[in-house]
């Protein structure tokens, strides 16, 4: 297309009105433009109102701060767009990140959105963990005058669902801020609710004399073209499985698949360090239990519903209370009344629910309870540079028993046991700027990757070997047992061999009678894991978010505190400026 | 009840054919480095010990290689110095390359125990070893000594910590050295035992490598400085150690369970009325190991080749050793053990020249008379008041079987309580010894309570069988997991020819190189391809005669039918006591081999058998 763009983004106009502007202006003669600025000039100079009113711009753009806490990228890009309508509308956005926020800047933030995830149990994004616990503390500064709303994001399926959410909210309004909307708080399928609360946001945060020319976007569908900014689509795409293997040995009692995706029209622009989401399907298994316990047997429309598009496995205190509506279930009532309801879903899945507490269900009413079935991001342990149009993956299947039942991870299991080579799977690019290798390929790289963690550095290792990036790069790798579970463990020999590796470390926690980790690892190589971040090395850890990556960071403090002889304030300071140059990042779930 | 006479070897040495030609022995020609340098044509292993170091090699980077459970081909070769095998599991080789792994790669750690003599104490520590580093298994060898199976490269050194720490060790349990050196276990004989365990001992320390490579690789010792001067590090080894393994018992008639025809230098007790011993008739030349299609290589059994008193046993093992180190072929490793040399040199130039290095003349050998090679299962009671109880371990594999004996678990019980000694023997048992009259019922109680076996059937209690799959990378068919469900159907042949209780030994190994002795039973089994064995049959019960390839590659499911009629002939045609390796050959079913150099003639059924 040769369309001429002329007008910003940020003009204030609507799509369709600038689309007409640029094919006027964009085939006018210099002259004919100097004579048009004259021309308008010259008439709002003799107080002329135009025909046709156009969206007027603020009289002052009204600043607005918009700052995000975000682990995997949903908050980050929906900060994104807040800002993208938010110049639009005539305010003045400006985005900052949580790791970067520098809580002094706050108070004269005048008009401020935050939009925060909360993360495993209850906790902040790790890139957010600094100011979010100053934002806490005792030292943070009085917001009087500021106006605030918060977008909370979070998953039902865990306890403290949306916690850092609901604690910013208090917090802005006990610093003397005030509510201009009220919050948010989002399960898994955010898009469409976040874009509501968005346009809502921005109209009550809009200064009163500001137009109500609101330009409606349609963030979950933004069709490809309307927009000079080509953002990956977010359709999903249909690709084929053409290597399925399990990476555990047979004697294994794990079960890591390695995926190999081909894209039919090319691989999507995807970097090292992106993930990629799978769109599951359930087990069909527990789809016929649960339409067996609905009393649904037979319903082939629902059947397929279950199978693809519903979460049938998550159960919240919302999902209880949606059960309770649908049904009115006297007893469900109580579990609630009780107050045990928390304690009771802790383990316990959708299925346990509809067997504690059997009722007659109707097909909306099965609707209503779940939740739409969201996709599952896996880190890519691919570089397209030696894969083409191909995306790897490396998925451990989750299985395990709890209260008498055998569960099992929605996404891994299906592709465990239901996925072969030749099968066919929806999946959709999820991009990361927040793990990224260096941008000078000379820079050394230290990757920390436990299990199937190690999947982003394999696409790192193959990134650099394709380029001949001269940095060193050192990973350390773990998993339960050597002979068993050393996954890609011919790649790395190779790698190793060729140089793309210069070093590895190991740590397989049951072959011997003490557990050993990769942070004991990285503490027995002190010296020289400091020695390469004193010559500027990069730092990543990818993998368990719960104990690993929080043991890691507390063995990179203990390494600075021993080998530079640091107090572990110090060396906790070492490490927090690393953290604020980029230089220590996490991928991490 | 037993009328076969035993075969006085030296007397077979008199009627051997007379004529032969033997090549000049390179006498007072002891090889030296710069020798061993230019010779082009000396055996790879040959320049792998020369530029190791005294057995470093670069075994201490290798083991910093974290991404590989391996070590390098040259370090393979030198690691059975210390006393390990790189060995992978064979049984996952198949789906490695797949799943993007390397070869499971694990090392067989062997101990040296000589004599197989271990205290309670100490088996309790190397019970905890087992289940700590190598899948709770612990297998006695036929070789009495224990091995460890399955020990990950990650392991190496705290494995052999945990070992140094019960003063035990894994020098030359491998390799181009003097090997563990075996004893025979016979505790009736109390007096005999304690003099041949004594001599094993002695052996065993006096011919041991000296280099330190081994306390600094493995225990981080510090490497000796100074001391590279080759008299000074290996006085008697030198850098190029031996051309091959180098294996000594020590035999205690009438019992051969040290098999002592199968070893390259024995030493056979010489008993007076009183059970003891005035001197030693000193064995030399006996070998298994040979190679398939290759005739130039054969078992041999051992000549005796003088008598010895007491006080110069020690010297004479030196000396034996010393001229082999000297002679023997360092250019071809499929020649090199002593048998070969005794073959080429001839044993009067090879008797000359240690008697030479000893200084005085051997005396002649004196009689002497075994009647088996096995062992005594059950209770024994010792000539000092004291009893001992041999249990019968399939395999020498002591570990708790599913829903099957607890051997681990009720050896280490029986540790537990225990005072006197555990002792190891050369067909893969273990000795419960030196209990007091009241401490019986106690240990008795506790075989009970583990199902440890005291006993199995005739053909079971005679049998061995090497590891061979999966970690043995030599072997070319099963054994160990093979021979157990053979000898069901061989026991019920057996009995329906009314010889269940008849003594007949049976070895299997999944190669040629013998590591059970296969070719002096009176079955043996040697592997030739997956479920495909050479059947060997004729040898001697008392392991003092070669056996003769009866039948090439039988089917595994043939076997059974291919031995039924020689059975049932052997159960209406057998004299009183006569044996049946003895048998097959009067019967003319197979030829008699003499020794070694006719192994190979005359193979093959020499008449159908009769079909039952």
């Amino acid at each position: 297309m040769s369309r001429q763009n002329l007008l910003p983004r940020t003009a204030p106009f609507g799509d369709g009105e600038r689309a007409s502007l640029d094919a006027v202006l964009g085939t006018a003669s210099p002259t004919q433009r100097a004579w048009l600025a004259g021309f308008l000039a010259g008439l709002d100079a003799a107080g002329g109102q135009p025909a046709a009113v156009p969206a007027a711009p603020p009289k002052a753009a009204a600043p607005l701060t918009v700052i995000y806490a975000s682990e995997s990228g949903n908050s980050e890009a929906l900060a994104g767009n807040v800002a993208k309508l938010a110049r639009k509308q005539g305010f003045k956005p400006k985005v900052v990140d949580f790791a970067d926020l520098d809580l002094a800047t706050l108070p004269k933030a005048g008009k401020l959105i935050a939009i925060a995830a909360t993360w495993g149990e209850g906790e902040p994004p790790a890139r957010a963990v600094r100011a979010y616990g100053e934002l806490m503390g005792e030292g943070a500064p009085r917001l009087d005058g500021v106006e605030f709303a918060v977008l909370s994001l979070g998953d039902t399926s865990y306890a403290e669902f949306c916690a850092i959410g609901k604690a910013l909210d208090a917090r802005f309004e006990a610093l003397g801020g005030k509510r201009a909307a009220e919050r948010a708080d989002l399960d898994l399928d955010f898009e469409k609710p976040a874009a509501d609360w968005i346009k809502g946001t921005l109209k009550a945060l809009a200064p009163a004399d500001a137009s109500d020319n609101v330009v409606a976007v349609d963030f979950a569908r933004a069709a490809p073209g309307e927009d000079d900014d080509v953002e990956p689509s977010r359709e999903p795409l249909v690709v084929e499985v053409v290597e399925h293997v399990n990476l555990n040995s047979s004697r294994s009692d794990k079960e890591t698949i390695h995926l190999a995706l081909a894209f039919e029209d090319g691989a999507p622009a995807y970097e090292p360090g992106d993930s990629l989401e799978i769109f599951p399907e359930n087990d069909p298994q527990l789809v016929d239990e649960i339409l067996n316990a609905a009393g649904l047997t037979g319903d082939e429309a629902l059947r397929k519903a279950l199978l693809a598009e519903r979460d049938i496995t998550t159960l919240s205190a919302a999902t209880i209370e949606r059960f309770v509506k649908a049904t009115g279930h006297t007893e469900a009532q109580k579990l609630i009344d009780s107050g045990e309801a928390k304690a009771w879903i802790e383990g316990r899945h959708l299925i346990d629910l509809l067997a504690a507490y059997p009722a007659e269900l109707t097909p909306e009413h099965v609707t209503t309870i779940t939740r739409p079935l969201p996709p599952r991001a896996y880190s890519i342990a691919s570089s397209r540079k030696e894969v083409g149009d191909e995306v790897h993956l490396a998925i451990v299947a989750v299985r395990y028993e709890a209260h008498g039942r055998a569960r099992a991870g929605v996404a891994s299991v299906h592709v465990a046991d239901r996925i072969r080579d030749g099968a066919k799977l929806r999946v959709r690019l999820k991009p990361n700027r927040h793990f990224r290798l260096p941008q000078d390929p000379a820079t050394d790289i230290i990757m920390v990757g436990p299990g199937t963690g190690v999947a982003p550095f394999r696409a790192f290792v193959q990134e650099r070997r394709a380029i001949e990036a001269p940095g060193r790069s050192w990973l350390f790798f773990g998993d339960r047992h050597f002979l068993h579970d050393f996954l890609y463990q011919l790649e790395w020999q190779d790698a190793l061999e060729d140089r793309s590796l210069t070093k590895i470390d190991v740590a397989f926690s049951r072959d011997q009678p003490e557990k050993i980790y990769v942070q004991d690892r990285i503490v027995q190589n002190a010296k020289e894991l400091v020695s390469w971040l004193d010559g500027g090395a990069h730092f990543y850890v990818c993998g368990d978010a719960k104990n690993m990556a929080k043991d890691v960071r507390a063995a990179v403090v203990k390494a600075y505190e021993t080998v530079k002889a640091l107090s572990p304030a110090e060396a906790e300071a070492q490490v927090a400026a690393l953290e604020r140059s980029h230089r220590y990042q996490q991928d991490v779930y | 009840m037993d009328d076969h006479s035993p075969r006085d070897t030296a007397e077979t040495q008199a009627t051997a054919p007379a004529k032969r030609v033997y090549e000049t022995p390179p006498t007072e020609r002891p090889i030296t480095d710069a020798e061993a340098a230019r010779a082009a044509q000396l055996a790879a292993n040959e320049h792998i010990k020369i530029a190791s170091g005294y057995l470093r090699g670069t075994l201490a980077d290798g083991l910093l290689k974290h991404a590989t459970g391996a070590i390098s081909e040259d370090d393979g070769q030198l690691v059975k110095f210390h006393g390990m095998y790189m060995q992978d599991d064979r049984d996952l080789r198949p789906e490695r390359t797949k799943k993007k792994l390397d070869k499971a790669y694990s090392f067989m750690i062997r101990l040296r125990i000589a004599g197989g003599v271990i205290t309670p104490k100490q088996w309790l520590a190397l019970d905890h070893i087992a289940v700590t580093y190598a899948g709770s298994a612990l297998r006695a060898t036929t070789r009495q000594t224990f091995q460890y199976h399955g020990v990950i490269k990650a392991n190496l050194k705290r494995t052999m910590a945990a070992i140094d720490a019960t003063l035990l060790d894994t020098i030359a349990a491998c390799g181009d050295v003097n090997r563990n050196v075996m004893a025979a276990t016979n505790p009736a004989q109390a007096g005999a035992h304690k003099a041949a365990y004594q001599l094993a001992k002695n052996i065993s320390d006096s011919l041991l490598p000296k280099t330190s490579a081994w306390r600094e690789i493995w225990l981080d010792g510090e490497r000796v400085v100074g001391g590279e001067e080759e008299a000074e590090v290996e006085p008697v080894y030198g850098r190029t150690y031996l051309p091959r393994k180098f294996k000594t018992v020590i035999a205690v008639p009438p019992s051969n369970e040290v098999d002592i025809f199968a070893h390259d230098l024995g030493f056979i007790a010489i008993l007076d009325k009183q059970n003891q011993v005035t001197g030693w008739n000193v064995t030399v030349g006996g070998g298994m190991g040979m190679t398939h299609g290759e005739p130039d290589t054969f078992p041999r059994t051992a000549d005796v080749m003088g008598f010895v008193a007491p006080e110069d046993a020690i010297r004479v093992a030196e000396a034996v050793m010393t001229v082999q180190r000297d002679w023997g072929n360092r250019k071809n490793r499929k020649n090199a053990r002593l048998k070969y040399t005794i073959e080429r040199y001839g044993l009067d130039a090879f008797r000359a020249e240690v008697e030479k290095r000893i200084g005085k003349p051997l005396g002649a050998p004196k009689p002497f008379a075994f009647t088996d090679n096995g062992d005594r299962y059950g209770w024994v009671a010792g000539d000092d008041g004291r009893y001992h109880l041999t249990l019968y371990v399939p395999s020498g594999r002591i570990k708790d079987i599913a829903d099957g004996p607890q051997f681990l678990t009720g050896l280490r019980r029986i540790a537990e309580v225990h005072q006197g000694d555990f002792r190891l023997t050369g067909n893969q048992n273990v000795i419960i010894a030196n209990v007091p009259a009241e401490k019986r019922a106690e240990i008795d109680a506790l075989v009970d309570e583990y199902g440890l076996t005291r006993g199995a059937s005739a053909l079971r209690r005679n049998s061995l069988a090497c590891v061979a799959l999966p970690t043995c990378g030599l072997a070319l068919a099963e054994s160990e997991r093979y021979l157990p469900d053979l000898m069901t159907e061989l026991e019920e042949s057996l009995a329906s020819h009314g010889l269940a209780e008849e003594p007949i030994t049976i070895r299997s190994t999944g190669c040629p190189n013998g590591c059970a002795r296969p070719f002096i039973s009176e079955i043996g089994l040697v592997g030739r391809g997956p479920e495909r064995y050479h059947l060997y049959l004729g040898a001697a019960h008392d392991g003092s005669r070669l056996s003769k390839l009866y039948k090439e590659d039988v089917a595994a499911s043939e076997i059974r039918n291919t031995l039924d009629p020689l059975f049932a002939d052997y159960a209406k045609g057998r004299q009183p006591g006569e044996h049946f390796g003895d048998y097959l050959i009067r019967a003319g079913h197979v030829a008699r081999t003499t020794n070694g150099p006719d192994f190979h003639a005359r193979t093959g059924a020499l008449k159908p058998a009769a079909q039952s």
